[in-house]
């Protein structure tokens, strides 16, 4: 095994994803402790497109695959590519960030290069041969410090939004190598058919730098609209409580929390959530947290930087037009 | 058709986690348990699938210790056909993957569920790795399934969207919420689950070594989340005037506005 980081890049048509660039960083710092180099993989249409960015951000190599065979993204091609690649460069660890994409294929991949998983990482650093990493567990309510060193290689996939993205002042040369993409008719039992997106000018919730998130005091669908209003003032994600959901205010994609998802914004605004150590798990490690609720005991406050005690029907929307004043101004 | 499910016993979501004064274990002793809830998904789905296909059987595997015998019993109670446990009360993800595929290649089932994550490692690792392990394709965290011949469709969340996926059977598929509404065991099935036996079996029965378990992460410590201290509070102003306090802090001391 080398001493090499891998970063497996996640991209929209060429146009690379945040929490790429956050591995990146992640990346360089690894890569300075073992001695090696960052390198980037990136697969689908527009990967030679990404490759450029990724080299600005410090992959000193990045390894295309395009073409008709990775037009659509299936489990059991990337995996078959990228333990290509691994075989090949022989990196130390392969990073990417925590995602549909790498909930999907980490375990696969993983299983398959022989190596070790740490899933969701929220540090991760390296030295004496050993990578030393964070992770949370049983959503949230105890975190466990592991370490991993030795032969086999391992793969992580990073929170978003909790490791800085940092631009190198100056990138070195990038060289960009061709994978070699195979047929293989094995890989199309599992096939992504069709591809349905909700189309939204809101920020995707599991992304977003601030998340607005209403719980099941709005009372209903139309109830809700308090809680979109400041989350577009803002720029923001709407998000929710599992009661909003359950109760059919909000789609499941809204859900914040144990059986929904896992959030960790710079600033997450909670209206009207009481805090269910369930909600609690999904976005605890949030960099600032305003709760706004009419309950001064509710548990939501334990966890909040700022919090205005209030009738949630009246702050929430004064806040809106504070924030409309505020850009407006 | 024959039908394999994945459950795994978890400290139920709303007990409190301690940690070990000295960060060097969970205490778990005495904390509920429960079977993990996107297992519940599982064993519903394989139930329906049962419904709608005469003669076909499921049969549920738990890897873990004792307690993960209590998954079992619900899965007996819920009305499935067979339930064995492979005793591996230290095993990881990983490990717990091997074994059960272990298990299940003899077993070669047509539909494999499990559940997307195990809600206390939250590694989501299972479903892939036991796919690998058996050569299955897999379908991570399903929020539709429907059997159509030797083929399945299912749909998948993703950022921003829904992808349609299709999979040739057999295969292995993890459960999302949403996927149907679990059933909760009727008294008879209760009382029938205390007649059927869960068979036992050591990872060495189904060709796992022993000594393999392990060699995965190493735990260095545990710790609880960190402790915040207490926020700034606006309490007992109108709302406009908290409002503009709040976004005040928000631009001036925070900085993220």
């Amino acid at each position: 095994m080398g001493n090499d980081i891998l970063v497996l890049a996640q991209h929209q048509d060429g146009a690379v994803k945040k929490p790429t660039l956050e591995c990146l960083s992640v990346a360089r710092a690894l890569a300075a402790a073992t001695g090696g180099k960052v390198l980037a993989a990136a697969l689908g249409p527009g990967a030679a497109k990404a490759a450029a960015d990724l080299g600005a951000w410090g992959a000193a190599s990045v390894l295309v695959g395009e073409g008709p065979a990775l037009a659509k993204y299936s489990s059991l091609r990337w995996t078959r590519v990228l333990a290509g690649a691994v075989a090949k460069q022989k990196p130390a660890a392969l990073l990417t960030s925590t995602s549909a994409l790498s909930r999907d294929l980490a375990g696969r991949l993983a299983a398959r290069i022989n190596g070790v998983l740490a899933s969701d990482c929220t540090k991760l650093s390296a030295a004496g041969g050993r990578f030393t990493l964070e992770r949370p567990i049983l959503a949230g309510r105890a975190l466990v410090t592991a370490s991993h060193g030795g032969d086999r290689p391992l793969v992580a996939t990073l929170r978003p939004n909790v490791f800085g993205a940092e631009k190198p002042a100056q990138a070195g040369a990038c060289a960009t190598e061709t994978l070699e993409v195979t047929e293989d008719a094995a890989d199309l039992r599992v096939v992504v058919k069709e591809v349905a997106t909700v189309k939204s000018e809101r920020p995707e919730l599991s992304e977003a730098a601030i998340v607005v998130s209403g719980g099941r005091s709005w009372g209903s669908a139309d109830g809700f609209k308090p809680v979109f209003d400041l989350a577009d003032a803002l720029g923001a994600a709407p998000g929710a409580s599992r009661a909003a959901v359950d109760a059919g205010y909000v789609p499941h994609s809204m859900q914040v929390g144990q059986t929904g998802k896992t959030v960790s914004p710079v600033l997450y605004i909670a209206c009207g959530i009481s805090g269910a150590i369930q909600h609690l798990a999904g976005m605890r490690t949030s960099k600032y947290i305003v709760a706004i609720n009419n309950d001064p005991n509710a548990p939501i406050f334990k966890l909040a930087d700022y919090g205005i005690v209030g009738d949630e029907f009246e702050v929430v929307p004064a806040l809106t037009a504070e924030i409309k004043k505020l850009k407006e101004g | 058709m024959k039908i394999a499910v994945c459950v795994k016993q978890v400290p139920s979501t709303t007990a409190v986690i301690r940690v070990a004064a000295d960060g060097s274990r969970l205490e778990l002793a005495g904390v509920e348990t429960v079977v993990g809830p996107y297992e519940e998904y599982a064993l519903e789905e394989a139930l329906k699938v049962r419904e709608k296909n005469a003669g076909s059987t499921i049969v549920v595997v738990a890897v873990g210790g004792e307690e993960a015998g209590k998954a079992l019993t619900h899965a007996y109670a819920l009305g499935v056909d067979r339930a064995v446990l492979i005793q591996a009360p230290d095993a990881d993800a990983a490990a717990a993957a091997a074994c059960a595929a272990g298990f299940l290649k003899a077993e070669k089932p047509d539909l494999v569920f499990c559940g997307r994550q195990a809600i206390d490692d939250d590694q989501w690792l299972f479903p892939g790795a036991l796919g690998e392990a058996l050569d299955l394709p897999h379908v991570t965290a399903a929020s539709t399934f429907e059997l159509a011949g030797a083929s399945a469709t299912c749909k998948r969340r993703i950022e921003g969207g829904e992808e349609v996926i299709e999979v040739k059977l057999p295969a292995v598929i993890s459960c999302e919420k949403g996927l149907n509404e679990p059933r909760v065991p009727t008294l008879k099935g209760r009382l029938n689950a205390k007649k059927m036996k869960v068979e036992t079996k050591s990872p060495a029965d189904v060709g796992v070594d022993a000594a393999k378990l392990a060699g995965g992460l190493k735990i260095e410590r545990y710790a609880p989340p960190p402790e915040k201290s207490p926020g700034k509070r606006i309490e007992g102003k109108a709302a406009a005037e908290a409002a503009a306090e709040l976004v005040k802090l928000l631009r001036e001391e925070a900085k993220v506005i």
